[in-house]
């Protein structure tokens, strides 16, 4: 595989047979990468950190989704910030360990997930994949919009706007036909999710309080399955199937090679950074209701239960920020999800499948963009569906789902034939194995345990 | 990774063209193709990467663990439709 040096009109005239047929593609990502070499060449470090960030934060933040953001700030609620301020920026290191990965693979490499697996361990695990992140994904982007719901509903909008709101995102970062576009306007208003952090800070929080939870401790107490689901829930808030999709995706039609890969690094670990910040943030909002019953609030009530909750207790100012952040979360976990399924889709059917293309020369990729949002969105108009459970349970469906994405995800890394000397190092796969044992583990015994108590083998 | 077709391989050499000859067209492409790496041409990653040859082991270690996901997942989703009711 080259990677050394870009390829020289001198050279290629000299072998006209390598000669590439240039596609629309090919123009599209040359333009941005003539900007990244300009940027390289005089030096202009900022502007070249500016041109390369986008995948990592998007995928930081977009994993920072409605779902997520209620499942801390619920933790908050009933727990307090002890266990979890520590525990939060240790989940976001992980997924740096699992999104340095994605990046890396997809800027040596130039192709996506769920093409590599497919062609290179076979149909059936390609399709696995694929399978797994579009159930995942879908169950999660219906938590999406129930979570724009709810936030809509502090505004007394309701289930009809939310929908709309959403499809016309998807709709409208569509139309440019460029990746660039389309990463620009999600990381403009993936800005949003410092919402959280406004929130935590008009809640007025004990700052001692908060510095004094980094000593990790006390555990959060309740039945070992309550505390099972909390870790579950909290991992699939953090690291998810569509996340390893979507980066290694994104990376390789953003036109990334292995001369970007420590902005790459930088990329992920300001998203990962950002991420765990406003995340925290969620929780500490959410720690104010603590001390007013926090147990009983139900994050995702139709009548806009947290934002309304904490309205009360914190004042307007905070419930209409934590809504405002809710419609910001849902709205680019809808983009970043959909665009991964997209990616899996044209990846695994073997058509075209990048922002890069129109429409016309890339229907399956965009077809699946919208169709699935679109999908998602029907589920949320059926009356009587039973939301609430759905948007409680997409992050532990994601976090039992996760191990294989993973595993595959380090042998790709592993990959000598692919990645030559961008392979992982040692200390890469200590870490890499650990973080997956650490995932199964915990998804696999709260799925056990809830199993055994509903069939009665063991008490609630 | 990609072997070069037998027809295409036993083609005689090209002479490079000037470069005061190459009309502004050509001079555009060249521009662009400067700016990607050769493997990163749409026709380049359109060709399939070769197949990995997995020990018994390790394959049997994927079913393993792709069986028990699809266990665990079915006692989720089992867990999720009980608690409906």
């Amino acid at each position: 595989m080259n990677t050394a040096a870009p390829a020289t009109p001198a050279r290629l005239r000299e072998a006209p047979f390598e000669a590439p047929q240039l596609t629309d593609e090919d123009v599209v990502r040359s333009h941005d990468r003539a900007r990244v070499h300009h940027a390289r060449r005089h030096r202009r470090h900022w502007h070249l950190l500016w041109l390369l960030a986008g995948p990592g934060i998007l995928a930081m933040l977009g994993e920072n989704d409605g779902p997520s953001m209620i499942a801390y700030a619920s933790d908050g609620a009933q727990y307090g910030l002890g266990f979890f301020v520590p525990f939060i920026p240790v989940l976001f290191a992980m997924a740096y360990v699992c999104q340095e990965m994605c990046m890396r693979v997809g800027a040596v490499t130039h192709r996506g997930y769920g093409e590599l697996v497919l062609q290179r361990y076979g149909r059936v695990w390609g399709w696995f994949g694929a399978g797994d992140l579009t159930l995942t994904n879908l169950v999660t982007l219906v938590a999406e919009f129930v979570a724009i719901r709810v936030g809509l509903a502090y505004f007394h909008l309701g289930a009809g706007v939310a929908v709309a709101l959403g499809l016309t995102l998807v709709v409208f970062t569509l139309s440019g036909g460029r990746y660039w576009r389309w990463e620009r306007i999600v990381l403009g208003l993936a800005a949003f999710n410092g919402l959280f952090l406004v929130a935590a800070i008009l809640v007025k929080p004990h700052i001692g309080t908060v510095a004094s939870s980094f000593d990790f401790m006390p555990f959060p107490g309740g039945s070992f399955n309550t505390l099972l689901l909390l870790l579950a829930s909290t991992i699939g808030a953090t690291v998810t199937p569509w996340m390893i999709f979507f980066q290694q995706s994104a990376s390789a039609d953003k036109g990334m090679t292995p001369r970007d890969i420590n902005h790459g690094r930088y990329d992920t670990a300001a998203g990962a950074v950002l991420a765990a910040i406003f995340g925290l943030g969620a929780l500490v909002a959410g720690a104010a209701l603590l001390a007013h019953d926090g147990s009983g609030i139900q994050g995702f009530a139709p009548n806009a239960g947290f934002p309304q909750a904490l309205s009360r207790v914190a004042g307007g100012a905070a419930g209409t920020v934590f809504a405002l952040g809710l419609i910001e979360a849902g709205a680019v976990a809808i983009l970043t999800i959909s665009a991964s399924t997209a990616y899996a889709a044209g990846e695994c059917i073997g058509v075209s499948h990048s922002f890069n293309r129109s429409p016309r020369d890339a229907a399956v990729f965009y077809a699946a963009n919208i169709g699935i949002a679109l999908l998602a969105a029907v589920v949320i108009l059926i009356p009587g569906a039973p939301l609430l459970s759905i948007a409680l349970n997409a992050n532990v469906l994601a976090t039992v789902l996760l191990p294989v994405s993973l595993v595959f995800m380090v042998m790709l890394a592993n990959d000598h034939a692919l990645m030559g000397k961008w392979a992982n190092k040692r200390s890469t796969n200590v870490l890499g194995i650990t973080v997956i044992a650490f995932v199964g583990l915990c998804g696999a015994a709260y799925g056990i345990d809830s199993f055994l108590q509903t069939i009665h083998l063991i008490p609630s | 990774m990609s072997p070069i077709p037998p027809d295409i391989e036993q083609a005689p050499p090209v002479s490079p063209i000037p470069e005061a000859e190459l009309q502004p067209q050509e001079r555009y492409e060249d521009e662009l193709i400067m700016h990607l790496e050769r493997d990163q041409f749409v026709a380049e990653t359109s060709r399939p990467v070769p197949r990995a040859v997995l020990s018994a082991g390790a394959t049997a270690g994927l079913w393993a663990l792709r069986v028990f996901v699809v266990l665990v997942s079915i006692m989720v989703i089992y867990t999720f439709i009980a608690d409906l009711h």
